[in-house]
C-alpha cells in the first residue's frame, strides 16, 4: 500500500513528468536526430545516447524527487506525523526507495520505447534486458545522494543544490554529449564521477560488451559513502533536537 | 481505575531552555483531560513527548506500561498535531485508505468518512487543495483511522470557525461515550471547562494545577475581602489571620486575598478589628486566567 501511495505521488508531480520523461526524450530527439551527422556509426551513436538519456532520467527522478520530497515532507510535518503511526521508520524508507525503483523501471520502459520508436534503435532482448536492470542497480548510489539533500532543512536550499548537482554530475559524467569530445580536464574530473560510472556500464553494454570492474567499484564506493553521510547527518539532526 | 499513561519527573530542555520542568502526572483510561495554559507553557512539548516524538531530557514517559515509540502503543493512540500536513498529490480518500492500511484494528472507511462529513466530491479532493477547517476534519478522521484506545490533539479548534469546532467537539462527546481517554491541550479555558473532567494547568513548564475544572477555577480566582480601616492596622497582625494568603492595599482600602471569605469574615469581626464597609469579591474567573496568560506574554 505504502509502495503505491508514493508511485503515485511521483506520477502525479508535474516536475517528474517533466523532468524525467518529457526532457530526456526531448534531447534525445534533438541530439540524434538534428545534430546527427558527424558521427561514423549512427546506429551506435543512437543506442548510446539512448542510454545516455535513460540514465540522466533516473539520476534525475533519484536525486531530486526523492531529496525534495524527504525535505518536503519535513518541513510540513508529515513525517513527523508519520512517526506516530505504527509505521516503521524502516519500512517507511524502503516503501520509498521501492516506489522510486518502480517508477525507474517505469522511466526506462518509456524512454527505451521512445528510443525504439523515434530512431529504431534495436538491440537484442537480452541486451534490453541487462541495460534496464544495469540501470537500476546504477541508480542506487543516487538514491542515496537523494537522502542527503532530503536531509537539508528548506526546500529551496534542496531543490536549488540538487539541480545544481544533477546538471554537474549529467554533464561531466558525459550524459549530454560523449566525455571524448570534453577538455582534458573535464574528463579526468569525469572519469571519477558516479555519473559517468552510471552511463558508461550501459554504454558498454549497447556495444556488445559487459560493464567494466571499475564501473562496479566506483558506484558501490559512492553508495557506501553517501549512505554513511546521510546515516551520519541524520544521526547528528536527532541529536540536536 | 487502570493508568494507562504515566509521567514520572518529566523535564525537557531546548538549548539552555527549559521547556517543561519536572513534571509528574497519571492519566486513567476513560478520563478526558484538558493540558491548560498559555503559550510557551510547555503543553505542546509535554505532548510530543508522550507521543514519542522527543526524548524527554530527564524523567520517565509510559504508555499502557510500554516506551511511547514501541509499536505496542502506536497500534492505540491516535493524534492530532498543532500543524496540520497533508500528504501531497493524494486524493482525500487514498489518504484515509493508506492510514487505514498501518493498524491491525481500524475503523470502516465508511465511519470515518462520517467522521470527516465529507461528501463524495470532496473525497475525491486533491488533500493538499483542501481548505484549513477540512484539513483539520480530515486530520481527525486519520488520528482515529486505527480505532485508538488513547487520543491526543493539540490545540485541535485553534482556527476553526464556530460550526467546524461545535463538530469537533460533538466527535469528542462522542468518543467519550465509547470509553475512550482523550487528551487536549487549549488555551481556552472555556474549552476545558466545557469538555474536560480533569484540567492540569501549566505554566512555565511546570504544573500549577490538576484537577477538575471547578477546582481549578477556585484556585485561579482570587477572592478577596476588602474594608476601610478606621484605624492604623499593622500588616503584620491581618495576614496571621486565619486563611489569608496575601493582601494590599488599594485606594485605600485593604485586600485580603483568600480561598475562604467566610472563615476570613468571620475572624475579622471575632477579632473586633476598626474595619467598615466590608465588601466580599468572588472575583472573576477570565480576569484571573488573563491575568495568567498576559504575564507570559510580557516575559
Amino acid at each position: 500500500m505504502q509502495c503505491k501511495i508514493e508511485v503515485l505521488r511521483i506520477l502525479r508531480n508535474p516536475y517528474y513528468v517533466f523532468w524525467s520523461l518529457f526532457m530526456p526524450i526531448v534531447f534525445y530527439v534533438v541530439f540524434t536526430r538534428i545534430f546527427n551527422s558527424a558521427l561514423e556509426d549512427q546506429q551506435e551513436w543512437q543506442a548510446h545516447y539512448l542510454m545516455s538519456m535513460s540514465a540522466f532520467s533516473v539520476m534525475g527522478s533519484a536525486i531530486m524527487t526523492l531529496g525534495i520530497r524527504l525535505v518536503e515532507e519535513r518541513t510540513q510535518g508529515w513525517s513527523m506525523f508519520m512517526r506516530i503511526t505504527p509505521l516503521s521508520d524502516t519500512a517507511y524508507f524502503f516503501a520509498k526507495m521501492v516506489g522510486q525503483t518502480v517508477i525507474h523501471t517505469f522511466s526506462i520502459v518509456v524512454i527505451f520505447t521512445a528510443g525504439a520508436l523515434i530512431n529504431g534503435v534495436s538491440l537484442t532482448a537480452f541486451e534490453w534486458l541487462m541495460c534496464g536492470l544495469w540501470l537500476l542497480f546504477g541508480s542506487l548510489p543516487f538514491l542515496a545522494i537523494g537522502t542527503l539533500v532530503g536531509t537539508m532543512k528548506r526546500v529551496d536550499t534542496a531543490s536549488g543544490i540538487s539541480n545544481m548537482f544533477y546538471m554537474v554530475l549529467a554533464l561531466l559524467g558525459g550524459m549530454w554529449m560523449p566525455l571524448e569530445i570534453m577538455p582534458d580536464f573535464v574528463q579526468t574530473i569525469g572519469k571519477w564521477l558516479p555519473s559517468y560510472h552510471f552511463g558508461s556500464g550501459a554504454w558498454s553494454i549497447v556495444r556488445g560488451n559487459t560493464p567494466d570492474w571499475t564501473n562496479f567499484i566506483l558506484l558501490i564506493g559512492y553508495l557506501v559513502l553517501f549512505v554513511l553521510l546521510s546515516g551520519y547527518i541524520r544521526r547528528k539532526q536527532e541529536v540536536a533536537v | 481505575m487502570e493508568s494507562i499513561i504515566e509521567l514520572n519527573n518529566v523535564s525537557k530542555v531546548f538549548k539552555n531552555k527549559k521547556a517543561v520542568d519536572g513534571i509528574s502526572f497519571s492519566i486513567d483510561k476513560g478520563e478526558i483531560v484538558a493540558i491548560l495554559g498559555p503559550n510557551g507553557a510547555g503543553k505542546t512539548t509535554t505532548m510530543m513527548m508522550m507521543l514519542g516524538l522527543l526524548d524527554p531530557s530527564e524523567g520517565s514517559i509510559q504508555l499502557f506500561n510500554n516506551k511511547p515509540k514501541e509499536r505496542f502503543v502506536r497500534e492505540r493512540i491516535g493524534a492530532m498535531l498543532q500543524e496540520v500536513s497533508v500528504i501531497d498529490a493524494l486524493k482525500v480518500k487514498e489518504v484515509i485508505q493508506l492510514f487505514r492500511s498501518y493498524y491491525p484494528r481500524t475503523l470502516s472507511f465508511e465511519e470515518l468518512v462520517d467522521i470527516t462529513g465529507f461528501t463524495q466530491d470532496e473525497l475525491k479532493r486533491r488533500a493538499n487543495k483542501l481548505s484549513g477547517g477540512q484539513k483539520r476534519r480530515l486530520g481527525f478522521a486519520l488520528a482515529m483511522a486505527g480505532d485508538p484506545d488513547v487520543l491526543f490533539f493539540d490545540e485541535p479548534t485553534v482556527g476553526l470557525d464556530v460550526t467546524s469546532r461545535k463538530l469537533f467537539w460533538n466527535n469528542v462527546e462522542m468518543l467519550k461515550q465509547r470509553g475512550k481517554t482523550i487528551i487536549f491541550t487549549t488555551h481556552y479555558l472555556q474549552e476545558a471547562d466545557d469538555v474536560a473532567e480533569r484540567v492540569i494547568l501549566f505554566h512555565e513548564g511546570k504544573i500549577i494545577g490538576d484537577g477538575t475544572p471547578k477546582d481549578i477555577k477556585n484556585k485561579l480566582t482570587k477572592q478577596t475581602v476588602s474594608f476601610d480601616a478606621t484605624t492604623m492596622i499593622r500588616y503584620e497582625e491581618l495576614l496571621k489571620l486565619p486563611c489569608v494568603n496575601n493582601m494590599y492595599e488599594k485606594d485605600g482600602r485593604m485586600y485580603l486575598v483568600t480561598e475562604q471569605t467566610d472563615d476570613v469574615l468571620r475572624a475579622l469581626i471575632t477579632k473586633n478589628l476598626q474595619v467598615k464597609n466590608i465588601e466580599i469579591d468572588r472575583g472573576r474567573l477570565e480576569d484571573a486566567f488573563e491575568q495568567l496568560m498576559e504575564k507570559r506574554e510580557v516575559v
